[in-house]
Formats: structure tokens, C-alpha cells, sequence
């Protein structure tokens, strides 16, 4: 069963195409992270997924639903954190608390509090003089007080520093195991993913380059090294390679063969090298391997 | 639910009620203390001789306030919903998008006309203290297209300001200039009477035109 389907999806911005034909699903209960460059969609993606844009073709369903015309019953279950935690800031986090609550029935204030009362604010405290962290915790504390079966992430790393972020994700980890949620996110800091995702969507302009679970990504992503025996020799890679960066004698490429299956491709190539390794990477490196750097 | 978007309408607006509203006070105080001042020096037949023969307003300190405060009360409760796009947040909220931007709109609208019927009252009252009902009837009449441009300022700057592309706030803000220039033309006694109807029939379809706003920043315009 899944919590999101999205059909052949197709968008411009004026003449610029920004996908066409892109489809992707998220099963219940999973974790996706969508990783890709700036400019590759991933906004285009969750505007779309919230109803704020109608795509130029094709359409994302949440729960069976078009997200263009989702019912309130619908959007009750799903949690939004807009990029950058925005939260309406000219309240305080009692005046917050109180709006929101009247909009769930099953709402449930006591990670909101619990949460809140690590905060070292005031009870008048307005959310926009709050640091980037607290605001964090406050649009935290407020999807989880919402419970909501399906949660929409959008940047939720922005401007957070090192121990929010890391707070932000065992939270989040927590939560979404142990109550069976689903989740999709979006970030740019990829190291924060790997602690947090099942199942990563890398999207590239105009395609999606990857999309399964992020140990099988791992598992079966891998980067080698070698050094050619001659730096002027003919190096025919393509075969194989997704990537590849070569610099004098050195070269380092990222392909989805194993070991062996990039040995007997190097000897059928006539390919020499005189050092041969494969170099364990994080997601961030394996990211980086297959969009390339630049 | 209700209670909780009335809430938060409340919270963004509620310093400029009292502030308008404290301002609205000031100028009414000033209107009859000089009222008062100039009767004693004038006796009151030819004061409101002056009035009913010569143009002379006594109250013309009044003529730009609905526009200051239908400007202020539509600031404050969409301009925090334009930055960072946080109207997202209330589109998201587990209501019909229409029905949560036609509540906040209705509540803005009616905390706008509490405003101005408090004014209006208080003017009504202190000018009977004064006048004979004939000349309040006609005043009332002379400031009525005031009050309408301050409902028509109201829902106008709201379109403005929840439009998401500049170049059509531009376009909007020229002809809402235009359009709301027409309300303070002339002070003349009751010179506008004929058209009041009409401006209120235009002044209710503006209360409207913030769903278009809101039905394209939804479709994503930007």
C-alpha cells in the first residue's frame, strides 16, 4: 500500500523543463529522503505533493487522493514542515499550541510540551525572536503532537547547527518506527540522511537517478580507484562507469559492477593499471559519485 | 476550528484595532472640542449656517482615517502570511482552502466595520450634543463613501498582498489606487448621496476578489 503515487509528472517553469515523465511511489511506513542538486525539483516536487502547484501533466495521489484537491479528512493526516521550520512567529509557543490543537481531534500535546520544556524560552516568548534551533523544535513538537500517518519534511536541516540536527532526527527516527508513520524528506546536509532514511530518491535535472533502499544503494553502489601504468593511455570506461574523474595517472570512478565485474571489463579494455581499490563511502560520497560534483 | 482561525486572525491585528481605534478617538475629540470652541465664538446659527450653506465641514479631520485604518488592519493581518509564504501553512490546515481565506477575510471585514460603527456612533453621538439631526444626517451622508473606500482599502490591499507575483501586486496597486482615489474625491455636503448605493454594491464584490488571490497562489504562480 502506498502513502504517496506520483504518475508521469511533468513540469516547466516558462519554457525550462524541470521533469518529464517522473514517477515514484512511497510505501506506508517507510522513510523516503529525496536527494538531489539544486535546481534538480525537490521543491518543485513538494509544492506539488502539497497542492501548492498544479504539475503541467501527470499527478501525485496521497492516500488514493489528487493533491490538488485534498480533502480536509486527507490533509488532517498529513504533517507539513515548510523549509526553514516557518511557523506563524507572531504567536508564542502557548498561543501556537492552543491555535492548532482546535484543528485535530486526536490531538495530543505531550511531546509538544515535553519537547517545548527542553527550550529555554520564556512563556511569552515570540516564536520569531526564537533561535533557527528552537523554531526547529517548536514545528517539530507540533507534528507530533498532530500525529499525523504521513509527514512531509522539506529542508528540515536549514540553518540548524550539529546537535538540533542530530536532535531533530532521533526524534524523528523514533517516532516514525515506533508509530508506524511514513515519511518523505528533503535535505541538503546528505550526512543527516543516513541516519534517518530507509529508502533514498535521487533525482538529477529532469530524471530520477536512483530510487530503492538506501543499504541496497550502498551495498550495491561502489566507487574504485586506480592508477594507470600510463597516464597517456586511452581509458574506455563507459561500459560500466556512471561517473568518472581522471586526474594524470589517477582515476576514480563509480559504477554499480562488483569487483570482478570491473576487473575482466578493465582486461577486456586492455585497460593496465598498477593500483586497484574500492573505497567505502558514505551516502553524501556515493550522492556526490553519482550527480557528479559540479 | 472556527474559534481557532479567529484566534489567530485576533492575535495579528488586535494591537492595530486599539491603536486605530485610540487614533479614531483622538480625532474625535479634537472635531468637538474645536466644534465647541469655534460655537462659542460663533454663535451655533451661523456655525450651522456655515455648514449647510457654505461647504464648511467640521469634520473633515476624519476624511482619510478609514483609509489609514482599512490599510493597517489588512497589513497587519496579511502581511505576516506573505512573508515566507506562510500562507502555506494555513492552506494546509485541515479545512477548505476557500472556506478558511473567506473566515479570516469575514473576520477582518467585521472587526473593520465594529471599528468604523464605534466611530461613527461616537460622531453621532458627540454631534448631537451640537447639532440639530438634519445637519448629523447629512454629515453622516458626507462621510459614508469615506467609510466605504476604508472597506474598499481593506480588501483591495488584502488581494495585493496575498498575489504572488510582483508584477501583477504592481498592476493591482495602480488600479486599486485608482479605484479607492475615487472614494475621497470632494467633501462637498451629501455631494456623493447618489452613488452611495452603488459604491456599496462595488465595495461587496471587492470583498471577494482575495479568493482569486489565494486560487493562484495555490496553482503555484510565483
Amino acid at each position: 500500500m502506498y502513502a504517496i503515487e506520483c504518475k508521469n509528472l511533468t513540469h516547466y517553469y516558462g519554457k525550462k523543463l524541470v521533469y518529464e515523465n517522473l514517477s515514484f511511489n512511497v510505501e506506508e511506513g517507510k522513510i523516503l529522503g529525496l536527494l538531489g542538486k539544486n535546481g534538480t525539483g525537490k521543491s518543485t516536487t513538494i509544492n506539488i505533493l502539497n497542492g501548492f502547484l498544479q504539475p503541467f501533466s501527470g499527478e501525485c495521489l496521497i492516500y488514493g487522493q489528487n493533491t490538488q484537491t485534498l480533502s480536509p479528512e486527507t490533509k488532517r493526516r498529513i504533517g507539513f514542515l515548510i523549509e526553514g521550520h516557518i511557523q506563524y512567529s507572531f504567536m508564542n509557543i502557548h498561543q501556537i499550541e492552543k491555535f492548532y490543537s482546535g484543528f485535530y481531534p486526536d490531538w495530543n500535546s505531550a511531546p509538544y510540551w515535553e519537547l517545548m520544556s527542553k527550550l529555554k524560552v520564556t512563556p511569552k516568548q515570540k516564536i520569531s525572536t526564537m533561535s533557527c534551533g528552537q523554531r526547529s523544535q517548536v514545528a517539530l513538537g507540533l507534528i507530533l503532537a498532530q500525529d499525523p500517518d504521513l509527514l512531509i519534511l522539506d529542508d528540515f536541516s536549514m540553518g540548524l547547527d550539529p546537535g538540533y540536527r542530530r536532535l531533530f532526527i532521533d526524534y524523528m527516527r523514533e517516532y516514525a518506527k515506533a508509530e508506524h508513520k511514513t515519511v518523505f524528506v528533503t535535505s541538503h546536509i546528505i550526512q543527516d540522511m543516513e541516519r534517518l532514511i530507509d529508502d533514498v530518491m535521487i533525482m538529477d535535472y529532469n530524471k530520477i537517478l536512483a530510487q530503492q533502499p538506501v543499504e541496497q544503494f550502498m551495498n550495491t553502489f561502489r566507487q574504485f580507484n586506480i592508477t594507470l601504468t600510463s597516464p597517456e593511455q586511452e581509458v574506455d570506461l563507459d561500459g560500466i562507469a556512471v561517473n568518472i574523474e581522471k586526474v594524470k595517472d589517477k582515476i576514480e570512478f563509480y559504477t554499480y559492477s562488483t569487483e570482478d565485474e570491473v576487473k575482466n571489463y578493465l582486461a577486456s579494455k586492455g585497460i593496465d593499471y598498477s593500483s586497484f581499490e574500492e573505497r567505502k563511502m558514505s551516502l553524501e560520497d556515493a550522492f556526490i559519485g553519482l550527480t557528479r560534483k559540479y | 476550528m472556527l474559534k481557532s482561525i479567529l484566534y489567530k486572525e485576533w492575535i495579528k491585528i488586535r494591537l492595530v484595532v486599539w491603536i486605530t481605534l485610540g487614533l479614531g478617538l483622538l480625532a474625535l475629540i479634537n472635531i468637538f472640542l474645536k466644534v465647541r470652541h469655534d460655537i462659542l465664538f460663533v454663535d451655533a446659527a451661523n456655525y450651522w449656517y456655515s455648514f449647510l450653506f457654505r461647504g464648511y465641514t467640521y469634520f473633515s479631520v476624519l476624511k482619510f482615517l478609514p483609509f489609514v485604518i482599512g490599510l493597517a488592519v489588512a497589513i497587519a493581518q496579511y502581511f505576516p502570511e506573505t512573508v515566507n509564504k506562510r500562507i502555506k501553512l494555513t492552506f494546509h490546515l485541515p479545512v477548505s482552502e476557500n472556506g478558511i481565506l473567506i473566515k479570516m477575510h469575514a473576520f477582518g471585514a467585521v472587526m473593520l466595520l465594529a471599528l468604523f460603527l464605534v466611530l461613527l456612533g461616537l460622531f453621532t453621538a458627540g454631534s448631537a450634543i451640537f447639532f440639530p439631526s438634519n445637519i448629523i444626517r447629512a454629515s453622516l451622508l458626507t462621510m459614508m463613501p469615506w467609510f466605504q473606500g476604508g472597506m474598499a482599502t481593506y480588501f483591495l490591499v488584502a488581494l495585493i498582498l496575498l498575489e504572488p507575483m510582483w508584477i501583477f501586486r504592481g498592476l493591482y496597486a495602480v488600479l486599486a489606487a485608482g479605484f479607492v482615489t475615487f472614494f475621497f474625491t470632494g467633501a462637498s455636503i451629501g455631494a456623493f448621496s447618489p452613488v452611495l448605493l452603488p459604491l456599496a454594491l462595488i465595495t461587496l464584490v471587492l470583498s471577494c476578489v482575495v479568493l482569486f488571490s489565494g486560487y493562484r497562489f495555490r496553482k503555484g504562480e510565483m
